[in-house]
């Protein structure tokens, strides 16, 4: 896998996740969408098991903004693209609402919004990302399950989540021999 | 333990609006900072405030999605009363309807007394509402208003949760924060990457009890059984160490003389479990107990801070007892003595309740006083969803949401934030405060309600520095001190520090007892499984949110629902004594094969369920063979 410097990256630390659904709706309001489609979708699992050894864990899913999208070489329209800076938008001024995209795609992610009769899907936040902010899913996520900011950053980020949890392993805990 | 400095955030809105509101989040208790952009009257953006000390910038989906019911079209804008042909005609004129409503009250009360009259409060309603109808219930010569969560609990959080990061252990009791107060949930998880321990204890598999360490499966409602438990095994373990009770051996004997034979059989948890659980609250202090608002309700409540005091966890940064939703001051609303409210059981037995007035959904489903009022000819609803409430009326009068009007907040930490006006209501909504003055007004008592007069709507703010200055426990606050606080900050109104009153243990744990017979007929346990903290359902009217709230889920273990014949997604009907519900089968094994939940359920009511197309005895018989 190639890293692009200057693209941003949006890293999904599932185990953070407790399906509150906020960045479903942050994504909604910041796109003035109606209940469905949702670009930003929170799948929960279980739980599963079987009696007192359940486990249940939510993965939030949005698109992957492929470095080879198949959604922009199926668009009749031109209006699926991909930006310098990675992130795969379809220009709604341009769709004409055929769904092929939709079939493209491995991930299912382009859906049709039935208000519009265009596709919705995860456009990356190119607004408020062009003004140095975070895209409305992370802006909002109460957990930290989503991170988002430059390969520098997010690996910055990794490491001291990764750090901290090597630090509780080796360190004795002091309230306990207090 | 470890600091940890978190990425510094951008600012959270991406466009400039004509102005932007600063206020606070009413949907649940935790008390979000919001910034909410408005241009031409209508709410165009909904931001965290990334300076709030709690929320920091971040929103759950309700937070978020509130926004929806200001502006849909189902919202109920005019006052309404019940035909002769039994629908709903709305009525232009706030003052004609309350006209009515002053005359039908008062043949009731000429009629059958005072006591006729029952209130009921919910969240959407509203703080004002509430108070509104204690004063006007006070004037009226009854005490029966009642709160759908139930009476207010006692005591307040010693500490407010940003202070958990400090804990050895979380200890999560029927608390089902992950999903009722998902930001709060936020500090649990920063103490548990810091290295606190969670424990949770709850009937259903719940988010929280997927996320916590190590979790307890507890019969529905004997959270504060299983408090007695563990702290006789604690203190059998230990000793006490606080000196709130040290020399109180009468107290400690107590708790050595309770018995914990049927312990297993009435919490549903082992001999071992028990000891295993008091050995890790013994080691890893300091400890904060996180217990949940319907355990207030219940018996030996006391035991929380009792046990907090006793191991000396309150002493310590990260120790004590944090009780969900109990963060309003006791507010002195009446004049003189106030008689606290009867009991429901009361009530029900005197049977003699005429006329209701209610906001929000209070009489939803198998609410506590939902079925009080089933004898009542009068029924009046204050609210702004069509709801299963408002379908009972025989009167409706159109509420203000709280983003539609100014008010005070109280946090689940006590911090008290003042939630400002952000968009002016539809033409017909009046907040619950002038829904009480009005009343009052055609009684004669204007004087005792002078926050609004017949020419305007009610000044919150003038009713809310009355209050503070009127109640003992918020005496030293200014409302314009609230007003201008540095949002960084919380402001929290003093609590007296006292030692607690200890609670003694009972000679032994006795079953919870849900006064209706058991057995073949009903042979599941019902199970409240609310996922959205609101009593009510104004989530389910937002679009954002309807998906996710699932108000007519039934969940069914696997296995039961193979025996019934049951498959996801079929309509089915819960029959309990108490009355049906009906809803939509979701097989989740977060229930217990002998269980079912519902968000509209009362936890520990006995039940059984069945295909809508599925007669009941055919369920029962179904059940019968399997166990033969």
């Amino acid at each position: 896998m190639k890293i692009h410097a200057k693209r941003n990256i949006l890293l999904v630390d599932a185990p953070r996740c407790i399906g509150c659904f906020g960045c479903e709706t942050a994504c909604k309001m910041e796109h003035g969408l109606p209940a469905e489609p949702r670009p930003m979708r929170v799948i929960q699992v279980g739980p599963t098991g079987e009696g007192d050894e359940l486990a249940m864990s939510f993965q939030p899913t949005t698109c992957c903004h492929c470095d080879w999208p198949a959604c922009v070489l199926a668009c009749p329209a031109g209006a699926m693209q991909k930006r310098a800076d990675g992130i795969v938008f379809s220009d709604l001024e341009k769709c004409i609402g055929c769904q092929t995209c939709a079939v493209a795609c491995p991930f299912g992610v382009p859906q049709l919004n039935t208000a519009t009769g265009k596709i919705a899907k995860c456009d990356g936040c190119r607004d408020r990302v062009d003004q140095g902010l975070w895209p409305a899913c992370v802006q909002k996520c109460p957990t930290g399950t989503l991170i988002f900011g430059s390969p520098a950053r997010v690996v910055q980020e990794i490491r001291a989540r990764e750090a901290l949890k090597v630090a509780m392993v080796f360190t004795p805990d002091e309230r306990e021999s207090a | 333990m470890f600091d940890h400095p978190p990425m510094t955030r951008p600012p959270g809105s991406r466009l400039e609006r004509d102005k932007q509101v600063r206020t606070v989040c009413q949907e649940c208790s935790v008390g979000c900072g919001l910034l909410v952009a408005v241009e031409d009257g209508r709410v165009v953006d909904v931001q965290g405030d990334e300076a709030h000390p709690v929320s920091g910038g971040t929103l759950c989906a309700r937070g978020t999605a509130f926004v929806q019911g200001l502006s849909l079209p189902e919202r109920l804008t005019q006052p309404a009363i019940r035909g002769p042909k039994g629908a709903l005609q709305p009525t232009e004129d706030w003052k004609v309807a309350m006209d009515l409503l002053a005359e039908r009250l008062r043949k009731t009360k000429e009629k059958h007394g005072p006591d006729s009259l029952l209130i009921g409060c919910d969240l959407e309603g509203g703080l004002d509402f509430h108070l509104g109808a204690l004063r006007f219930a006070q004037l009226w010569g009854t005490s029966q208003v009642f709160h759908a969560l139930g009476p207010a609990p006692e005591g307040r959080p010693a500490a407010p949760c940003s202070d958990w990061v400090n804990s050895g252990c979380l200890f999560l009791v029927e608390a089902d924060l992950a999903a009722t107060h998902p930001v709060a949930f936020r500090w649990v998880q920063e103490a548990k990457r810091r290295g606190a321990q969670v424990v949770a204890a709850d009937a259903c598999f719940t988010s929280t009890l997927a996320k916590a360490d190590q979790t307890i499966r507890i019969e529905p409602g004997t959270g504060n059984l299983l408090g007695l438990a563990l702290t006789k095994l604690i203190l059998a373990e230990s000793g006490q160490d606080a000196s709130a009770v040290k020399g109180d051996a009468a107290w400690k004997a107590s708790f050595e003389k309770m018995s914990l034979e049927g312990a297993e059989a009435i919490l549903g948890v082992s001999p071992e479990q028990l000891q295993h659980f008091a050995r890790l609250l013994v080691k890893s202090g300091p400890v904060t107990v996180i217990t949940g608002r319907a355990l207030s309700s219940l018996e030996h409540h006391a035991i929380w801070p009792t046990l907090a005091a006793a191991k000396g966890w309150s002493d310590f940064k990260g120790g004590g007892w944090y009780p969900l939703d109990a963060g309003v001051p006791p507010l002195r609303v009446q004049d003189g003595e106030a008689k606290p409210a009867p009991a429901l059981a009361e009530v029900k037995e005197r049977g003699d309740v005429k006329a209701v007035i209610c906001s929000g959904n209070s009489l939803d489903h198998l609410s506590p006083f939902g079925r009080l009022a089933k004898k009542a000819d009068l029924l009046v609803h204050f609210g702004a969803f069509p709801n299963s409430t408002w379908e009972r009326a025989s009167m409706t009068f159109p509420a203000a949401l709280w983003a539609e009007r100014d008010g005070l907040a109280f946090s689940n930490d006590g911090a008290v934030q003042w939630g400002a006006k952000v968009v002016p209501s539809p033409a017909g909504c009046r907040s619950g405060l002038d829904f009480w003055a009005e009343l009052a007004r055609r009684f004669g008592w204007e004087k005792q309600f002078p926050w609004a007069t017949e020419e305007t709507l009610a000044d919150h703010g003038a009713f809310y520095s009355w209050l503070l200055a009127q109640s003992p426990s918020t005496a030293g606050l200014k409302l314009d001190a609230v007003r201008d606080a540095d949002p960084r900050s919380q402001m929290i109104w003093p609590a007296e520090k006292s030692a607690p009153a200890l609670h003694r243990a009972p000679a032994a744990l006795a079953p919870i007892s849900n006064g209706a017979g058991k057995g073949e007929d009903y042979p599941f346990a019902l199970l409240a499984a609310r996922t959205d903290c609101r009593p009510g359902d104004a989530s389910s009217f937002w679009p954002w949110t309807q998906g996710q709230v699932k108000e007519d889920a039934v969940q069914i273990h696997p296995d039961a629902a193979s025996l019934l014949g049951i498959q996801n997604g079929d309509e089915v009907q819960i029959a309990t004594p108490r009355g049906d519900l009906s809803g939509r089968a979701c097989l989740s094994r977060a229930v217990q094969p002998w269980r079912i939940a519902s968000p509209r359920g009362v936890s520990g009511v006995p039940a059984i369920v069945h295909r809508k197309d599925q007669a009941l005895d055919e369920a029962r018989s179904l059940l019968k063979r399997a166990n033969s």
